[in-house]
């Protein structure tokens, strides 16, 4: 129990530090802890699916440019203000993920990712070829400046508590969930879904709540997003990589806990920023082989690496390759 | 009509090129169950090696196929030996994770390495043809048909007649059974990895003879060999020759009279649509029909 009192302290800890953040510091260090958030958010969301229903999402980006894009299209055609385009965005994710769901949560494994997959990248292409609606490839902007603007842009310091209180309530959710009986519910899924099936348990629902449930949080990741960055283009908010590198950093943490994915997002957005800064020409190619020996040896997550080792009290370093290998 | 029938010979060409590089990766989902998101760099690299041999010994890129061939056998063989069979019982995603990251590592070493221009590599023939009424035909690109063609076949030959073909089949099939027939499954993994690289390779240098390449192209090769995979169902080479074709026809055809890039949502939403209504791909049967998931 003292391992799990520690935990609690650090994240108590770490929570009253990013609350206070912005009264000692302000400009790029701010911005960058503002995507953090973002970042574990959407890797919070994905574990819904992906780490609690083991169904790997390879398309949930589709949530995020969606969010964006419902966002900044009713600020700047319909000249709404924020907060109700939010929540727009929000029930659009929600509404989205079960209509998507609900074909494509029949298919499993590699089926399923590379479904979500093309879901993904088909939305892009119909967004990219709206342009009446959305701007096609050159963008839209959101009118955040002056008298033209719906809601006035409330600045680095806002989007910051916007994201921090986003990455609270998404890690609220996700504890509720591993508590709750849909939580061992997902969790049955995973392990067997015939079996989850057979001892009466409504899969296709509770699958698809999953997937709805991810979707919410993912487009509200995505409409702060688009308020954030003023104007948007369908390459970057549907871009697969996004998806990826959430996965990564769900994976890193340890999917299907409550505090890996946001451990995940933490390490590799800090790693990123310091090798973009450092290693400018070539910090995809080291990120690339990060990705390869966290794969290899790390694949339960750091949350329970570190809890084995400490139970054990030795590094169980090869113990996944020693089960995974062939 | 002209138009029309340009543009259906243009892409069954073109198709054929693309069925060459999802044969591979076809093969190595089928009898391993990895999605290798890595194929379309192993195209690029292929790509390179045959250029690099063209401006180094003026070798005509149909022998720098080879060329290349041989060196990403090898590549993918130590790939899948050391790399890939250390996490092939690991969840599916760890697998489509690595093969993200092998990805991401040899696209970037590319461009660090050979810039992310466009190249191509020049030969005195590719670009002259002939005309058949009022259809145009390079030589280049009839050759490289042939080629897709002609591989596509001795790779289905080489699957149902050789030892090792089927060895390669029977582990597809049930892993556990052929390592009690003294299958060495390390191995055969290795191999099967090795000849979807090697093709890879051959495709890159006869995409380098017709057309251009560069890095950043490879992750749109891989997307186009799920989609054809999927189309002719997984591990099944002659329903790849097929997938790629008719992908290639209808990117032809949409070219023609959709606007702008909405062709792309269309193949996607073809792929989606055959995972849903017929997961087993348009061909009939699946190839791995036993198969025994382990």
């Amino acid at each position: 129990m003292t391992g799990r009192r520690i935990a609690l302290v650090a994240a108590g800890a770490s929570l009253v530090y990013a609350a206070l953040a912005p009264t000692f510091t302000t400009g790029s260090l701010l911005r960058t802890l503002g995507s953090i958030f973002m970042f574990a958010t959407l890797a919070q969301a994905w574990n819904v699916i992906g780490g609690f229903a083991g169904y790997a999402s390879f398309g949930n980006v589709v949530f995020f440019g969606l969010g964006g894009y419902v966002v900044a299209v009713l600020m700047a055609k319909a000249r709404w203000g924020f907060w109700p385009s939010l929540l727009v965005a929000i029930v659009f994710g929600v509404v989205f993920a079960v209509l998507i769901g609900l074909p494509v949560l029949r298919l499993r494994g590699h089926y399923f990712a590379i479904a979500t997959l093309g879901v993904a990248e088909g939305t892009r292409e119909v967004v990219l070829n709206m342009p009446r609606l959305t701007g096609g490839g050159s963008g839209i902007t959101i009118p955040a400046l002056g008298t033209r603007a719906t809601t006035p842009y409330p600045g680095n310091r806002a989007f910051y508590y916007y994201f921090l209180v986003l990455l609270v309530a998404a890690t609220a959710v996700v504890w509720l969930i591993s508590r709750s009986r849909f939580g061992y519910a997902l969790r049955a899924i995973h392990q067997d879904e015939d079996a989850a099936g057979a001892v009466g348990i409504d899969t296709t629902r509770a699958k698809t709540a999953a997937f709805a449930i991810s979707g919410g949080l993912t487009a509200a990741a995505g409409a702060i997003f688009a308020f954030q960055q003023v104007t948007i283009y369908p390459e970057r908010l549907f871009s697969v990589e996004i998806t990826v590198l959430f996965v990564v950093m769900a994976v890193i943490g340890g999917t299907g806990t409550v505090a890996g994915p946001v451990v995940g997002a933490v390490a590799l957005q800090f790693l990123s920023e310091y090798l973009r800064s450092h290693y400018l020409e070539f910090h995809t190619l080291i990120f690339g082989a990060i990705i390869i020996v966290a794969v290899v040896f790390l694949p339960q997550g750091s949350v329970s690496f570190v809890r084995e080792a400490i139970a054990e009290r030795r590094l169980p370093l090869l113990d996944n390759v020693r089960r995974n290998r062939l | 009509m002209a138009q029309f029938l340009q543009a259906t010979v243009y892409g069954l060409l073109q198709g054929s090129l693309y069925a060459l590089v999802a044969v591979g990766f076809s093969l190595v989902w089928g009898v391993m169950n990895i999605v290798n998101l890595a194929h379309g760099a192993f195209v690029i690299m292929g790509a390179y090696v045959a250029l690099e041999a063209n401006l180094t010994f003026g070798l005509d890129p149909l022998i720098g196929m080879l060329i290349a061939a041989m060196a990403l056998f090898v590549f993918g063989y130590l790939v899948q030996r050391l790399l890939i069979n250390l996490v092939v019982n690991a969840p599916i995603w760890m697998t489509l994770l690595l093969t993200f990251g092998l990805e991401l590592f040899c696209v970037n070493v590319l461009i660090a390495v050979a810039t992310g221009d466009y190249r191509s590599i020049a030969t005195s023939y590719a670009a002259r043809g002939f005309s058949m009424g009022s259809v145009r035909v390079p030589y280049g690109r009839l050759i490289s048909f042939v080629l897709a063609i002609t591989l596509t076949a001795a790779l289905a030959a080489f699957m149902n007649r050789t030892r090792t073909g089927q060895a390669i089949r029977a582990t597809g099939m049930d892993r556990v059974t052929a390592r009690l027939m003294g299958i060495n499954v390390r191995n055969i993994y290795a191999v099967t990895f090795g000849i979807a690289a090697a093709l890879a390779a051959a495709c890159g240098a006869l995409i380098g003879m017709v057309g251009t390449f560069s890095p950043p192209g490879a992750g749109a090769l891989t997307l186009r060999s799920f989609v054809i995979a999927v189309l002719g169902g997984l591990g099944n080479m002659w329903g790849a020759l097929a997938g790629g074709l008719l992908l290639g026809a209808v990117e032809a055809w949409g070219g023609q009279y959709l606007s702008g890039t909405l062709v792309n949502a269309i193949s996607f939403g073809v792929l989606i649509l055959v995972l849903i209504v017929r997961p087993t791909g348009l061909l009939g049967r699946p190839f791995y029909e036993a198969r025994v998931e382990v």
